[in-house]
């Protein structure tokens, strides 16, 4: 595909990802999804070839790529197995970013290298049972106690949470007071109190473990303290402005997936003596879906260049979180409709992208919350 | 013991339509048989105190090609691009290669693709050989140093063939013996921070437009037309016995098998 807006480097890397994806996930997609495992043995030769440290410097052991490069790479993982992209989006964006961009010296040395070779994944524990969009409100507590926190939480839908060895637990540092001090302590699977809940019977993402974990009178280092105490909320919106891009960039992976699988389908299927592509009303799901696709890509690269650029890129990342998010959806949907019966069955990949499309509109901020963060941008800036 | 290996590469067309071949960004790729050599230097590299400089003779945009083999462990490339090179036959571009090959001074190897999966013919690597005054074998599966020398297996008809070599040589690598590494983000991060890419014109290498291009090739492409294979289907009935005698004896009379 010729994209006039990459750079030579941007193209190798998009051939790169897609070539080992094309090689090494494909054959297994559909069947790491309707067995709900994540395939380790593909994991595994990821790591040495940088997928799970795409933008950790490189003197840390990551790859220490551009963010466009990571959009990229989202996008090509998604585009053949949306759940391993997601197991990369949220690994590299909202926990090995947090602790590159926050953590202290130490701090790197003990945990970048092993997470960004992916030899250790990363998890991110903000979502509560009754904390999600409204960060603010969660419940877990950590109390000082000698050189430890005790750290009581209940976190669900934790995103790789089967697999995680280094989780971000989000947690009120107030001390009983009653107030909300928001603040970040990594916690390391195997630490006493760490349990780590079933997997959830997901629609979709079925190849990424997605469970709860809680933390018992979990007794953890004070210097596993990201930041400073009250940072939390600073530390989760950084986070997730990256983590936006890679889920916009996710959503887009699977809508250019669906429009592949469309345009396969209407050019091979013969109804009423021509194929469906002579029809003009599948010629019109067809344009839909392809403008929906190149718009989602120009929003999301264009996020990706304006966080490169180190200028503020929450707005634009919500946009394109947003746009791309919608559009799959929109996307998924036409590719299954083209397909007609088929779509509906498992045979075809289209039911599995219209699955995984589905989720892109909730996790890491819903579309409800992307346009509340849009608005008062938008209206900060008329202003 | 220290080795020097030159790969050829070639950034090639990934799709064309007849009349007009251009490459381009987006229709171009590095060679898929040029891979498997790289794979090979780029082994040797693993084992041994090795440097692998990769050199590719094209367009612009086979900087891409040679960006993609450094990112796989070459540690400088060298890409010859002209205007004047538009055109040129195999002839010319073994001459072009064999030109930078000196060039870029002492080597041990050099390690070619069997062919080219745009234009196939298989003839830069022996050519280039021949120009350098270099031993030549192709199909090479295995490569092993034995008593200070190198022993190279490689595969003719079927048969295997163990050679002893003299340094300086050339070797085409058979595709099946060394398949490539994948391209990871860690090497094209460090190709793109710290690029060794040495861009050379015809006047560099000494030789003039007129020798070079479609002037300087004796090849004329007299005509291109589309081939077509008539397709048809016939199911075979019978039980499984029945069915591969008749196929074995339809695939005789088709002249396919047997002699």
């Amino acid at each position: 595909m010729h994209d006039p807006i990459l750079t030579d480097k941007h193209r190798i890397v998009r051939r790169s990802v897609r070539d080992f994806c094309e090689k090494e996930l494909r054959p297994i997609a559909a069947q790491i999804d309707q067995e709900a495992r994540f395939p380790w043995e593909v994991a595994e030769k990821m790591g040495p070839l940088g997928y799970f440290g795409i933008q950790a410097p490189r003197e840390l052991g990551g790859a220490g790529l551009d963010t466009v490069s990571y959009a990229i790479t989202i996008e090509e993982v998604s585009r053949v197995s949306a759940a391993i992209g997601l197991c990369l989006s949220v690994h590299n964006s909202v926990a090995l970013y947090p602790i590159v961009a926050f953590g202290s010296p130490e701090q790197h040395q003990r945990w970048v290298p092993a997470l960004a070779k992916g030899e250790k994944i990363g998890a991110f524990c903000l979502t509560e049972p009754n904390a999600g969009s409204d960060a603010g409100g969660i419940i877990a507590t950590a109390l000082a106690d000698g050189d430890d926190w005790v750290v009581n939480a209940n976190k669900v839908f934790v995103t790789n949470g089967g697999i995680a060895d280094i989780c971000l637990v989000f947690t009120n540092t107030a001390q009983g007071s009653g107030r909300k001090e928001v603040s970040v302590v990594v916690a390391e699977r195997g630490t006493p109190g760490f349990v780590v809940g079933d997997l959830e019977d997901l629609c979709g993402m079925r190849a990424n473990p997605v469970t709860s974990i809680r933390l018992y009178d979990c007794r953890l280092p004070k210097a596993n303290l990201l930041g400073k105490t009250g940072m939390g909320l600073r530390i989760g919106l950084a986070a997730l402005d990256t983590g936006r891009i890679g889920i916009a960039a996710q959503a887009l992976g699977i809508a250019q997936a669906a429009l592949e699988e469309g345009v396969r389908y209407a050019n091979q299927r013969q109804q009423f003596g021509v194929p469906l592509g002579n029809h003009q009303m599948i010629q019109m799901m067809i344009a839909d879906m392809a403008t929906q696709v190149d718009a989602a890509r120009m929003m999301v690269y264009r996020a990706a260049r304006i966080k490169d650029a180190n200028q503020p890129v929450t707005k634009a990342a919500a946009q394109a979180k947003l746009f791309a998010s919608e559009a799959a959806g929109k996307v998924t949907d036409l590719a299954l409709q083209i397909h007609g019966g088929y779509g509906y069955s498992k045979a075809y990949a289209v039911e599995r992208y219209y699955r995984d499309a589905r989720v892109t509109r909730i996790y890491e901020g819903t579309s409800e919350v992307h346009r509340m963060v849009i608005a008062r941008e938008a209206l900060r800036e008329t202003l | 013991m220290s080795l020097r290996i030159i790969v050829c590469i070639k950034s090639v067309l990934k799709a064309s339509h007849l009349g007009g071949p251009q490459r381009a960004v987006g229709n171009s790729e590095l060679n898929p048989f040029d891979r498997p050599a790289l794979e090979a230097a780029i082994r040797l590299k693993d084992t041994m105190n090795a440097s692998v400089i990769a050199l590719s003779m094209g367009p612009e945009v086979s900087a891409e090609a040679l960006d993609e083999a450094q990112a796989m462990g070459a540690d400088e490339a060298v890409l010859v691009s002209d205007r004047a090179l538009a055109g040129s036959d195999t002839l010319v571009t073994a001459k072009v290669l064999a030109k930078a090959v000196q060039k870029i001074g002492a080597f041990d190897f050099i390690f070619f693709g069997t062919r080219t999966a745009d234009s196939d013919t298989g003839q830069v690597g022996p050519q280039t050989a021949s120009l350098l005054d270099l031993p030549f074998l192709g199909g090479v599966k295995k490569m092993e140093l034995q008593h200070g020398g190198w022993e190279v297996h490689r595969v003719v008809d079927t048969w295997e063939e163990a050679w002893q070599v003299q340094t300086p040589a050339a070797l085409a690598m058979d595709p099946r013996a060394f398949i490539p590494r994948p391209v990871g983000l860690v090497g094209l991060s460090q190709v793109y921070d710290q690029p060794k890419l040495w861009q050379w014109n015809v006047a560099d290498l000494g030789l003039t437009a007129e020798q070079v291009g479609l002037t300087g090739s004796p090849t004329r492409v007299a005509d291109l037309k589309k081939t077509t294979h008539d397709r048809s289907c016939r199911i075979i009935e019978g039980n499984p016995l029945e069915q591969a005698e008749a196929l074995l004896e339809m695939l005789a009379l088709a002249g396919k098998i047997g002699s």
